[in-house]
């Protein structure tokens, strides 16, 4: 639910940002943080990660973010774009 | 027609049992030796299992204190089922093949340089470190040198230790079953051992020795596909599967049992099955046995080869097919009916086959035959060239720049290094790629452009690569070696992990280039680049299975190492059998501190009655880069061949654990082969 | 079969559908890679055996085909949506070096193509073809006796793309039809395939009006290279240095959204509707809209398409919209007849507007 508008778009614009980022660097992306589409696939297609990628990027989110994935049977689902995980940290925001 | 090299006896350290006894009576009755591990904490990870060598569970001392006792524990034990007394060792010439992929402080070379001098053999020992092939590799190369009458005997082996930061990365890749593994069967994943293992090998008629079994030939191929992961289809380990069936004379229905890498990995076993199909039927034949010793034995890195190998052997001559300890019910994708039951089950066959594949995508196969006399018909040895060259550092960018500063005696630039792969190799995903990859990548290529050498199709199958290197890249340990201290044991950064291996360059450039051919990674220490060079001579003279290989060296700067400041260098070399203006005349090979007796060796070989022009020795400015100078050497060597300015060269060195020489001649010098 | 009846065969089970609309052609030749190359928009950093999913895209930037591109030894094969052999055949002719050593063969009508998705699908292929084929990474193909099996498919779950040599096709379409049928499936029609790729999000040239568009827009820019030239690059370098105004959307809405629709909150226009259709999966619509950039984020529900009688409250949302059964079905561990779904979460995690 989106109480105040440019609130909502600020601070999801700010962990986009971020998270953008650190993809770039986790994946040693030589591109601005900008060309990252924030609905792009994270595995197989898209930015084509794969499982050693799937490893550090679960390490880095919970180092950088917080975001305790390990040992969730949901991790799967919450993994699948720039956008989920965005989603997924704005929800921790939102529990604490 | 040649002789099959003779293997007379063979020793173990193990998880079933330290010494072959012991080992035998373990693997007779279906034990399994994967435990709870003791030796560390394991509460950082989510399974607890592993195989480490009997009585030895819980002792934590430093690796490679271990590994050195593991080496000495097998050595004598292989020696003394041989019936080989260690003085008349002494007094043989003798070369030890040692896979070893451990990483620390100390080079790779170290572990078979005190090995040798405990055992107080003199003669070369070379290390091989492809993780998980090191040893299969070790083996194989064995044979070479007994055929190219490079040794009378052979100590063919390999050593591993277990230790945190190995369970550690693998962890973290996610490949390690939850309870001891059981390969092809339900449970997805592998558990890690550790152990020591030798062959002896010898040539024929040499002592009054036992032959206990033959070897009978040996296949080589690289994936070139990805770090961690075996091409999906199986295709690398069915090329070295087929290599070494052609090596061997031998055809895939002659095979009676095959002893699986099988590490119960998802990506392992269902490729390993797709290659053992493609090269046996798919109900192979009705008639080959296959099974994994990983239940037993666990997966036991640089020595997994050299265990399996003794695994397989001591079966044969039992009249037994080994089993896969755990195996229950068979996995979709996987063989259905692997050798599952308690205990090995009685199998009489002549010839055994033995696979194994490893991170960096190459694999290694091996042909055994029972202890029958056995010859191999002789392909006509073919001569050897040089097709292309390139020396990289700071102040060179190719041999001709090399000459110039060799002939001005100037100084090397002090400036880094710096180069831009991309732009060279615009097609080629370089993401991720470490600081060595990159330079051996990079010379790899340009050597293969001087060659005028296109990789297409068949020619990636032919193509080689054989790199000489002294460590895995020092940014890559760095990395590694943070992420543990910083994040933790749980929390490694398995992109660096993958990338800690001495063979990570060679595997990363195989990928670039797409050079699907033998490939391997060695070292001698100081010269390993030389070295290199002289494999790859002898590997295109006396085998079929290539028609190119690339002789590379890589050195990474680094402010401290052992062996004090390191620059930047790399140097490549292409090798292959069409004729060139410049021949590769003759090799030597000979223990450490014989130069001598290399240099004599390697002039036998070349038939020239001339004297030789001596000694091409590289200026000071060229110190710091132990496994790039000695291939700076051959390359300026082989300048000055192109230039006319001489008609023959010898290029040799001592190297740390052997001493190594090879003559080139313009191709004009006639010789008596 | 009805929508609702082949949607949840897809999504639940396993389908079988024709792939007429797909080309499929080989470039060979000392130049294949360097030909198609200078075509593609994207880098083709992809090994043999493997899939790399790309774009042709026009001058102005906009994308004019959806491709595969599979080297294959030395060889490439396309698998290409959006334009036909024709013209992909002119496009290489405009685009890559006349000099180039090439050859363009049209695989189809010696090939047909075939397709297989669902959770289950991977069951279907290894029993019609062999069980390792479970072992087949996504986004890699190999050759079998009678065609070769792409393990590719565009709507979230298990999808395999079979050429299959045009002497077989009918037998095969008889086999997999039944073995997809035992698996609770059936035929899935064109309409089915492209319904369960807006749900996840998969880019369709086929429906996109890209008039004006560039992938920066479309969010593609992960299938564009970031230092190569090829055409249309100039355009996109141009709409980056301007600045991109709008971006592509994923929304969600009870009934009554059709593509073209226009999109307002409170205090004007903020877009339009670019796709939309009737999900069963979510029992609402799934759509697409090119919203402005400032407010194009999923979990807004401010805007809404106005209309005569009623204003349609949509809620962005972030693709895919489903969680697909594929990621909860792990070849080794569950087969179908086996299959335990009581403690699979659900399909759809989030609600209508």
């Amino acid at each position: 639910m989106t109480t105040n508008l440019s609130d909502y778009v600020s601070s999801r614009e700010a962990v986009l940002d971020r998270v953008r980022r650190m993809l770039r660097d986790t994946m040693k992306l030589r591109i601005e943080p900008e060309a990252i589409d924030p609905d792009v696939p994270l595995f197989g297609t898209g930015l084509g990660m794969d499982s050693v990628d799937a490893v550090e990027l679960v390490v880095q989110l919970d180092a950088v973010f917080g975001l305790t994935l390990a040992g969730s049977p949901w991790v799967s689902a919450k993994l699948r774009t720039v956008n989920t995980i965005v989603d997924a940290i704005l929800e921790l925001g939102n529990e604490t | 027609m040649s002789e099959s090299p003779h293997i007379t006896g063979w020793g173990i350290a193990s998880a079933l049992g330290v010494g072959r006894d012991r080992f035998c009576a373990a693997l007779l009755r279906g034990e399994s030796g994967i435990t709870t591990v003791h030796r560390f904490d394991t509460s950082p990870f989510t399974t607890h299992v592993g195989a480490m060598v009997a009585g030895y569970e819980s002792d934590d001392r430093d690796p490679s204190l271990l590994s050195h006792e593991f080496g000495m524990l097998a050595l004598r034990d292989s020696l003394a089922h041989a019936r080989l007394e260690l003085e008349a060792l002494q007094s043989m010439r003798v070369t030890l093949t040692l896979g070893a992929s451990l990483f620390g402080d100390h080079t790779t070379e170290r572990l078979a340089h005190d090995l040798a001098k405990e055992l107080g053999i003199s003669g070369p020992a070379i290390t091989i470190s492809t993780a998980c092939t090191s040893s299969t590799q070790a083996i194989g190369f064995g044979a070479d040198l007994i055929g190219e009458g490079f040794a009378d005997v052979v100590l063919a082996g390999g050593i591993d230790v277990l230790t945190p930061a190995l369970f550690a990365g693998f962890h973290a890749l996610g490949v390690l079953s939850e309870r001891p593994c059981t390969p092809f069967g339900r449970q997805m994943g592998t558990t890690l051992g550790e152990g020591a293992g030798f062959v002896v090998i010898e040539r024929g008629g040499l002592r009054d020795a036992v032959t206990r079994a033959r070897l009978r030939g040996y296949g080589l191929s690289g994936d070139a596909y990805h770090e961690t992961s075996p091409e999906p289809r199986g295709r690398g380990v069915a090329a070295a599967i087929r290599g070494a069936l052609d090596d061997a004379g031998a055809s895939a229905a002659e095979i009676g049992y095959l002893n699986a890498h099988g590490t119960g990995t998802v990506a392992n076993d269902t490729a390993e099955w797709c290659a053992v199909q493609s090269v046996f039927g798919s109900d192979l034949g009705g008639s080959l046995a296959l099974s994994s010793s990983k239940g037993h034995l666990g997966h036991a890195q640089s020595a997994a080869g050299v265990l399996e190998v003794i695994t397989t052997l001591e079966c044969m001559g039992a009249g037994l097919a080994p089993t896969t300890a755990g195996f229950e019910e068979a996995r979709p994708g996987g063989p259905p009916r692997p050798v599952g039951s308690k205990q090995p089950k009685p199998l009489v066959y002549e010839l055994a086959l033995s696979s194994n594949s490893a991170f960096g995508g190459s694999n290694c196969a091996l042909v055994f035959g029972k202890a029958k006399p056995a010859t191999v018909s002789d392909d006509e040895r073919r001569r050897v060239f040089v097709s292309g060259a390139t020396a990289l550092c700071a102040g060179v960018s190719c041999i001709e720049e090399l000459a110039s500063i060799c002939a001005a005696e100037s100084p090397l630039s002090k400036a880094e290094l710096q180069i831009d792969l991309a732009l060279e190799l615009p097609r080629v995903d370089l993401r991720g790629i470490d600081r060595a990859s990159e330079l051996l990548t990079t010379v790899v290529s340009r050597a293969l452009a001087d060659a005028g050498a296109q990789l297409r199709g068949e020619t990636r199958a032919r193509t080689g690569l054989i790199a000489g290197v002294l460590r895995a890249s020092p940014d890559s340990l760095y990395r590694f070696r943070t992420s543990l201290e910083r994040r933790g044991f749980a929390k490694p950064d398995t992109t660096a992990f993958a990338q800690v291996l001495p063979s990570a360059a060679q595997g990363a450039c195989a990928k670039a280039l797409n050079i699907r051919g033998p490939q391997s990674t060695v070292t001698i220490g100081e010269g390993s680049g030389l070295m290199a060079a002289v494999m790859s001579a002898w590997m295109l003279a006396r085998r079929r299975d290539s028609d190119r290989i690339v002789a590379a060296a890589v050195d990474v700067r680094s402010e401290q190492s052992a062996e004090g400041a390191l620059v930047d260098a790399a140097c490549a070399l292409v090798l292959c059998t069409e004729p060139t203006a410049v021949e590769v005349a003759g090799i030597g090979l000979a223990g450490p501190g014989q130069l001598d007796e290399a240099i004599t060796e390697a002039k036998r070989r070349s038939g020239l009655s001339e004297r030789v022009e001596l000694l091409v020795e590289l200026p000071n400015p060229f110190g710091g880069m132990p496994a790039t100078s000695s291939a700076f050497a051959l390359a300026h060597a082989i300048g000055s061949l192109r230039r006319g300015k001489s008609k023959t060269a010898l290029v040799a060195t001592t190297g740390t654990t052997a001493s190594v020489a090879m003559i080139l001649t313009s191709n004009e010098v006639t010789h008596d082969d | 079969m009805r929508l609702e009846d082949e949607y949840r065969s897809l999504r639940h089970g396993a389908a079988l559908s024709r792939m007429d609309h797909v080309g499929l052609v080989r470039v060979s030749g000392d130049d294949a890679t360097e030909a198609v190359d200078a075509i593609c928009s994207g880098d083709l950093w992809v090994r043999d055996g493997r899939m790399l999913q790309t774009l042709i895209l026009g001058e102005p930037g906009q994308p004019v085909a959806d491709v595969y591109v599979c080297p294959d030894d030395d060889a490439c094969v396309l698998m290409f949506e959006g334009i036909t052999t024709e013209e992909l055949s002119a496009c290489l002719a405009e685009y890559a070096q006349p000099e180039l050593a090439i050859e363009l063969e049209d695989l189809r009508p010696a090939y047909e193509l075939i397709s297989v998705n669902g959770p289950y699908a991977w069951e279907a292929l290894s029993k019609w073809l062999t069980p390792d084929v479970i072992g087949l990474p996504y986004l890699s193909f190999y050759h079998f006796d009678r065609g070769t099996c792409f393990r590719a498919g565009k709507t979230g779950e298990y999808g395999y793309d079979l050429a299959v040599r045009s002497g077989y096709v009918e037998r095969a379409w008889e086999e997999l039809l039944a073995l997809v049928g035992a698996l609770g499936g059936g035929e899935a029609s064109l309409e089915t395939l492209d319904l369960c790729a807006l749900e996840n999000g998969f880019f369709s040239v086929r429906h996109a009006s890209v008039e004006g568009l560039t992938p920066l827009e479309l969010q593609l820019q992960w299938r564009v290279s970031a230092r190569k030239r090829f055409p249309g690059a100039a355009a996109i370098e141009e709409r980056r240095a301007k600045g991109m105004e709008r971006r592509l959307t994923h929304f969600v809405a009870r009934e009554g959204v059709e593509s073209g629709d226009p999109i307002r909150d409170a205090d004007g226009p903020v877009g339009q509707v670019t796709a939309a259709a009737f999900s069963p999966g979510i029992g609402g619509v799934a759509g697409m809209a090119l919203l402005d950039l400032s407010v194009a984020h999923p979990g807004i529900d401010a805007f809404f398409v106005p209309g005569p009688n009623v204003e349609r409250p949509i809620r962005t949302v972030s693709s895919p919209l489903l969680f697909n059964r594929s990621l909860l079905v792990d070849p080794h561990r569950r087969t179908y007849a086996t299959r335990d779904e009581t403690s699979d979460p659900p399909l759809w995690l989030g609600s209508l507007p």
